[in-house]
């Protein structure tokens, strides 16, 4: 799955429900602000038809026009046709000589006809009040949208936390389950029916987990454990043949055939067995073990073999180095890897076993592997084509490593394969 | 020397107890906890070898009971889980060894033998094979009056064919008896090769001629040698 991109699902809604708040805004801002515009066109187009009135009032009664100056301003022009002239609207910024401010201004322009003598009337209304009024309701607008936004935002982020509590304990739940533990998974307290969905989900996926487990653990262990008594029966017998002279002197390569795989099928059988129970981790006694005597025991138990095989085995112990795992699990660990070493080792150099700081090693010469390293710890590589050997050794040290918390590692240095194990 | 072999695979019970009674033991049969029971309180044993798994229950029940009757019987356990924990629980229960099944005959014998020798019930710890004489309480052995000069594992192969003697025992078998798992079966029957004829010479150069002889490339026999 690719997470370079991902978010939380909070922060996504949010982020939608910001960007949709904005649109509204924007919307009804636009709205607010049309009908702003027309309530002050028609103020001021109220302002202007009542000084049209008074100008046609005072020009009627041929009276001075020098009150409202302040207002409007008055030519007499000569016009053919003034019926045609349209009312003209203009806005403008006019300098205040008393405060050299410049104000903004609308002024309507439009002619008027009294007798037969027509009038350009330039009307003049002081719109500044109302650009304040429309950068006030902007502002507010403003104002509240991004009062609204932080909102938004702080309540996501305050309350994620509680609304997201069942959620991330369920999903806790789900990090720290591991099979074969078959308690069902502690009940988490939500009223968020898709958290409740969730839950039941998971907890019946682990039921039906745990009941596949279980089947496959029983059988496993059933298989291992009936197989081992028809086998006994079979080794039982082949034994009263090897104990017949007639039978021997007759049929001993086919009866030493049978011999062989018998010991080979209950090798296996005990061997994958054991692989299952270290699996399924059924060895759980771990405890801080020095190693130093342990290995000593080891390397006294197989020093005759090495000596019979024309290698030599070097220990160098650090009597301080320890290691927390089952003390049987350390006993397979040892055994295998040692019983590699004996195997695959060549007389070019002893086999070493050395521990020091937080690392175990184990090495023998030895020509070069011939396949990819990564194929070392599978089970039944058999690529030493010897049929003796069950290839199960290394898969199970790698399986006594993963279960125990032990970094195992393989490299080829100097001739030598060399095997470590670390605790992580 | 008297033994109660119960174990309720009824093959593998006849198995035994015609192996036992070759190697001269007198061997009773139960198949069943109950039918065990009964035979333990009705008759004296010197030895009960107990199959973990029975129909009506566990054998170790049965090694419960019979120690704390206080029976003055010797115990091994046969097991067909190689589980560490049956093995502890069964030695902690009072068993005085255990056999992990599939097993070779030959080493239930030397099983046998060696719980026998360790029991009061039989005060000789020498184990005698024509000229040749093992004593099991000092791990020496001897060719006629000559003490062999043998290493450990030269000493437990010496004795192994002695327990077995007449009987070809499989390398498997020896090899399983002297190292356990602690070696891969193909590498192993070179190891074994150089031992048996370590111990051949050894044997040789005491005057005791050459009792260990190989047999149709399967394994060894021991032969007493006059």
């Amino acid at each position: 799955m690719n997470n370079r991109h991902a978010f939380k699902l909070l922060s996504k809604t949010t982020l939608i429900y910001l960007v949709f708040t904005f649109f509204a805004f924007s919307a009804s801002a636009v709205l607010l602000m049309r009908n702003t515009d027309r309530f002050i066109d028609k103020e001021i187009e109220g302002y202007f038809r009542y000084y049209e009135h008074r100008v046609q009032k005072l020009l009627r009664m041929d009276r001075q026009l020098q009150d409202i100056e302040r207002h409007a301003f008055v030519v007499s022009i000569e016009a053919t046709e003034p019926a045609e002239f349209v009312p003209v609207y203009r806005d403008t910024l006019i300098l205040n000589a008393e405060t050299e401010a410049r104000q903004p201004y609308r002024i309507k322009t439009l002619v008027i006809r009294e007798e037969d003598q027509a009038y350009l009337v330039s009307l003049r209304r002081n719109s500044e009040d109302f650009e304040k009024l429309k950068e006030m309701i902007f502002g507010a607008l403003i104002q509240v949208f991004i009062g609204l936004a932080l909102v938004i935002v702080l309540f996501n982020t305050l309350l994620s936390g509680h609304f997201f509590q069942p959620f991330n304990r369920i999903l806790q739940q789900m990090k720290s389950y591991k099979v074969g533990t078959a308690a069902s998974p502690q009940p988490v307290r939500t009223n968020t029916v898709e958290f409740i969905r969730m839950q039941q989900l998971f907890t019946r996926m682990v039921e039906r987990i745990e009941g596949d487990y279980r089947n496959l653990k029983e059988y496993t262990e059933h298989m291992a454990h009936e197989l081992q008594t028809p086998l006994t029966v079979m080794r039982s017998k082949m034994e009263s043949l090897i104990a017949d002279t007639q039978v021997m002197r007759r049929h001993h390569s086919a009866v030493k055939i049978l011999s062989d795989e018998i010991t080979h099928l209950s090798k296996l059988g005990t061997t994958l067995n054991l692989l299952t129970k270290i699996e399924n981790q059924e060895f759980n006694r771990s405890e801080r073990i020095v190693t130093q005597p342990v290995i000593e025991r080891h390397v006294e138990a197989i020093h005759e073999l090495v000596a019979l095989k024309s290698l030599t085995i070097e220990a160098d112990l650090d009597k301080d180095h320890t290691l927390v795992i089952d003390p049987f699990l350390l006993d397979i660990v040892l055994k295998n890897l040692l019983r590699n070493a004996i195997s695959y080792g060549t007389p070019n150099g002893p086999i070493r076993i050395v521990t020091f700081a937080d690392t175990l090693e184990v090495s023998n010469y030895g020509a070069p592997l011939s396949f990819p390293a990564e194929k070392l710890f599978e089970r039944f590589s058999h690529h030493n084509g010897l049929r003796a050997s069950l290839g199960l050794g290394l898969s199970l040290v790698k399986k006594v490593c993963e279960v125990s918390g032990i970094e195992i590692g393989y490299v080829y240095r100097d001739g030598q394969h060399v095997f470590s194990l670390s605790s992580v | 020397m008297k033994l109660l072999l119960v174990e309720d695979n009824a093959i593998l019970a006849a198995d035994l107890q015609s192996f036992l009674q070759e190697n001269r033991f007198v061997t009773e049969h139960a198949a069943t906890l109950a039918e065990a029971r009964e035979k333990l309180n009705d008759y004296e044993y010197d030895l009960a070898i107990i199959d973990i798994g029975l129909p009506d229950g566990s054998g170790l029940e049965l090694v419960a009971d019979i120690r704390n009757q206080r029976l003055p019987i010797a115990i091994l356990i046969l097991t067909a889980r190689d589980a560490v924990e049956d093995k502890v629980t069964g030695l902690e229960s009072g068993a005085d060894d255990y056999l992990t099944k599939p097993f070779h005959l030959a080493e239930l014998n030397a099983r046998i033998r060696s719980i026998i020798r360790r029991s009061r019930f039989d005060r000789s710890n020498m184990v005698e094979a024509g000229k040749i004489s093992v004593d099991t309480l000092a791990s020496e052995a001897w060719v006629g009056d000559k003490r062999l000069n043998l290493t450990r594992k030269e000493y437990d192969l010496l004795l192994y064919f002695m327990v077995n003697e007449n009987r070809l025992l499989t390398r498997e078998s020896i090899v399983e008896h002297l190292w356990g798992d602690h070696i891969d079966q193909a590498d192993s029957f070179d190891f074994l090769y150089n031992h048996i004829k370590n111990l051949r010479k050894k044997i040789v150069q005491a005057g005791g001629g050459n009792p260990i002889r190989a047999m149709y490339a399967m394994g060894y026999k021991f032969i007493r040698t006059d």
